[in-house]
């Protein structure tokens, strides 16, 4: 998502991404970020909750207007109404690079917790 | 609910193993480069949008994004695009997505393309207009250089033919 910002900006369009993941920009150097804690699947709010939506999304608009610099994230204040475990965000089926890597995530979470 | 002090951690929906993963493949320092830069040229209220997200969402009309090919080569992501209506309704679109649950999409678009509220913000006055056409395209590409090299160019081209001025970006 970054490099897509990226490639925009370069052409002369102005970008703001809203992100889940602002640790990201560490890798990419995004122009403008929204970051928010939104599970993966519904960044934007949850279905059919239009006013919502419409909060985060003038935030969003306001971050748009308001960037001074490239590489600015600003951290949006809204907080999601389920628990993280109750998001049910996953595929219904494993990803195929996660099925790659297992070893390696299971290896890398043994590391993390010693 | 807000909390007007909060600090988004990308890493809180995931599972431990995955976000320790996940964390060793990204530097811990911050970015260092050049970052492009176009500023906004107008007020909100005079300013084109575009709307883009890499949920792999397609018109029911056109091929859907390649999920057998992902499957048979986990490293490849469809480095396609497809071209959405804004005024596409849920029965219109399908979502194609083996990194996330693509079910809340399937039943409101406006949870990762908010083309509906983009609408009501144009008609509202709180953005100049919503382009025609939303963009959309696949969010797992370990190798970007046919999304960024190919695809993006032609991305580039529709939106500065529909007077696109400013694109949100959400990804999923």
């Amino acid at each position: 998502m970054g490099l897509v910002a990226r490639s925009l900006e370069e052409n002369g369009l102005s970008t703001v991404v809203l992100t889940m993941v602002p640790e990201y920009n560490r890798e990419i150097g995004i122009p403008r970020v929204a970051a928010i804690e939104y599970p993966f699947g519904r960044i934007v709010g949850e279905v059919n909750d239009a006013v919502g939506q419409r909060q985060v999304l003038l935030s969003v608009l306001s971050v748009l207007e308001n960037a001074e610099s490239p590489g600015e994230v600003v951290h949006l204040p809204f907080t999601w109404h389920e628990e993280p475990k109750e998001t049910k965000w996953h595929p219904p089926e494993i990803s195929p690079i996660v099925k790659l890597y297992l070893d390696e995530i299971k290896k890398a979470g043994a590391e993390a917790r010693s | 609910m807000t909390d007007e002090n909060k600090v988004v951690n990308g890493f809180c929906f995931l599972p431990p193993s995955l976000s320790a993963w996940i964390k060793s493949t990204i530097p811990k320092d911050e970015f260092q480069g050049e970052i492009p830069w176009t500023p906004l040229k107008k007020p909100l209220a005079e300013t084109t949008f575009s709307l883009m997200t890499s949920a792999g969402i397609n018109m029911n009309d056109d091929p859907p994004f390649d999920m057998a090919k992902e499957k048979r080569e986990p490293m490849w992501g469809d480095p396609s695009y497809r071209r959405i209506p804004i005024t596409a309704t849920q029965t219109d679109i399908d979502v194609n997505h083996l990194h996330v649950n693509t079910g809340y999409i399937k039943k409101d678009i406006n949870v990762v393309l908010p083309v509906n509220r983009f609408q009501e913000f144009e008609a509202d006055g709180t953005i100049g207009a919503l382009a025609p056409i939303a963009y959309s395209y696949y969010g797992y590409q370990m190798d970007p250089a046919v999304l960024i090299n190919e695809t993006m160019p032609q991305v580039v081209a529709d939106m500065k033919a529909e007077g696109v001025e400013a694109v949100l970006l959400t990804p999923t």
